[in-house]
């Protein structure tokens, strides 16, 4: 299968789970171009490079401020999130209009799922993979992208 | 005590007056307030202080005063020390506006012991309409009122009781639930650290692999990453639900096993499941996850020798005991099965820990793989 990479925005306040997250998303064909650790940080990132993905934990180093740049990135309408978090609780019903949720923590099958199930959310929804296990879709997503599900 | 006339006309009071000496004689309406045993007064208003000018024996036997000291008075010498104020001054304002009134008021007996009072009072008028005198009539309802009081003074005594136990109760309610969620917090605050921790270590151990160049090394890296992603994946699991002490063995094998086949990209392996839930406490979860990640990897890595094939596993329970199966259709009983390998000796080690038994049984073709483990500790198999 060939693979469209995906421009990707990785908001993460733990310098090792970043650096390996990029390793892993650049093995798999993508391309990592900005890294936040903080909320700050992440919103300037998301007004200035339009990635097709922004990989947002919930816990920043400004706090647990995840949910307010999903929140951004949502009304700015760019960037689709998905959030990487221990503590998928923390996020709000309607997932702040995130994609869902990757809950920490994920194994490298995983994450390289998600990856694949992303690329064809993002280019050709809806994905024909099915959904990885330690994935979540949000319920606005879970409606388009799994209709037959609901 | 000076003895009162009436200035006017002697058709008034002074004819009752004359029948003192003879009850029942002359006029029966005056002979019936003399006799009735309902205390009766009458007071002269165009009189200054408006006294007593006629009270019947009654109100004497009642009050325990003789006549002439009652006669010429005003009424407020009933009153004392604990006579409501307010009684009083609902008094002053009829009689001022010389209007019918009635209230209970306690009132006091000559030798000081109080009484409570039904008190109705009405202004007497004549022809003309000029106000002529008061009447008033006194009962003794004493009793109905001590009861009145006590039935009041036990409701608010039993109202106080259950304000005071409820506010203790809502008091430890909120003790309760701030503990609690105290805990909630620390549970979720060091889960969130658990599962940090374990995706920093396989980061660790996935990055470190990538500086190796020796192909043998690498691959016991990644069976070192496959067991810390078993344990990742017990804990993904673990406190999902909102019973934090209880994982479902079934849930957790799917996830796992997906995950695994996937990670081996094996597309030509069917992968059959055969799962009932079967919840075990949460700390015996980490070494089934571990005994689990062994069989299926190693079902993986040497059953099927390149050809494609069906993987199934099952869980069940049966009685107290819990099954969980890995059987492949590969070639036959694989070569990891000998107790050298690190993985066999995990195998073992863990099983003694759960009181597991694990059963090898070759099914022609393949190997069937049978984990019975007590739900509880203790549960002889």
């Amino acid at each position: 299968m060939t693979v469209r990479p995906l421009s990707v925005l990785i908001v993460e306040d733990e310098a090792l789970l970043a650096m390996e997250l990029e390793s892993l998303v650049e093995d798999a064909g993508h391309q990592v171009v900005g890294w936040a650790t903080s909320s700050t940080q992440a919103r300037k990132l998301i007004d200035d490079i339009d990635a097709d993905i922004a990989f947002v934990d919930v816990h920043l180093t400004d706090g647990p401020t995840g949910v307010q740049v999903a929140q951004y990135a949502a009304e700015q309408k760019r960037s689709m999130v998905v959030f990487m978090t221990a503590n998928p609780k923390r996020i709000p019903e309607n997932f702040a209009g995130a994609i869902g949720v990757i809950a920490k923590p994920y194994t490298m099958n995983g994450l390289l799922s998600a990856l694949r199930y992303l690329e064809e959310g993002v280019h050709r929804p809806p994905p024909v993979s099915d959904r990885p296990v330690g994935f979540t879709l949000s319920p606005d997503f879970a409606a388009a992208w799994m209709p037959q599900a609901n | 005590m000076q003895k009162r006339t009436t200035r006017e006309s002697p058709d008034d009071w002074h004819l009752t007056d004359d029948l003192h000496a003879e009850t029942g004689k002359g006029d029966p309406f005056a002979a019936a307030v003399r006799a009735t045993r309902m205390a009766m007064l009458i007071t002269d208003p165009r009189q200054p202080d408006n006294p007593i000018v006629f009270a019947n024996n009654a109100f004497l036997t009642l009050t325990g005063y003789d006549r002439d000291e009652v006669v010429g008075n005003n009424c407020r010498f009933l009153q004392g020390p604990d006579t409501d104020v307010e009684a009083i001054t609902k008094l002053r304002e009829a009689i001022a506006q010389r209007r019918d009134v009635n209230t209970d008021i306690l009132n006091y007996r000559k030798d000081g012991t109080p009484f409570w009072n039904a008190l109705y009072i009405s202004p007497v008028s004549n022809e003309a309409g000029e106000l002529q005198f008061f009447f008033a009539s006194q009962l003794d309802v004493t009793d109905r009122k001590d009861s009145e009081i006590r039935v009041r003074a036990d409701k608010e005594r039993f109202q106080r009781a259950v304000k005071d136990r409820t506010m203790q109760l809502e008091e430890r309610t909120a003790q309760l639930e701030a503990a609690l969620e105290a805990q909630k917090t620390l549970v979720n605050e060091v889960d969130h650290r658990v599962k940090n921790n374990l995706q920093m270590v396989s980061s660790l151990i996935v990055m470190q692999s990538r500086t190796i160049p020796d192909p043998s090394i690498r691959e016991s890296l990644r069976t070192m990453l496959e067991r810390i992603e078993a344990l990742s994946t017990v804990h993904r699991r673990l406190y999902q639900s909102d019973d934090v002490s209880r994982f479902d063995i079934a849930d957790f094998v799917r996830d796992l096993v997906t995950d695994v086949v996937a990670a081996y990209g094996r597309q030509d392996l069917r992968l059959t499941f055969d799962l009932q839930p079967v919840d075990i406490k949460a700390e015996r979860a980490a070494p089934v996850a571990l005994m689990v990640n062994e069989l299926v990897t190693n079902a993986l890595k040497h059953a099927y020798n390149g050809g494609g094939g069906v993987l199934r596993v099952r869980v069940a329970s049966r009685g107290p005991l819990a099954e969980i199966e890995v059987s492949d259709d590969g070639a036959g009983m694989n070569g990891a099965n000998g107790d050298a390998s690190f993985g066999m000796r995990l195998i073992r080690s863990l099983s003694r820990q759960l009181e597991a038994k694990v059963d090898w049984v070759a099914s022609n073709p393949g190997t069937r793989v049978a984990i019975t483990l007590p739900i509880e500790p203790g549960t002889p198999i």
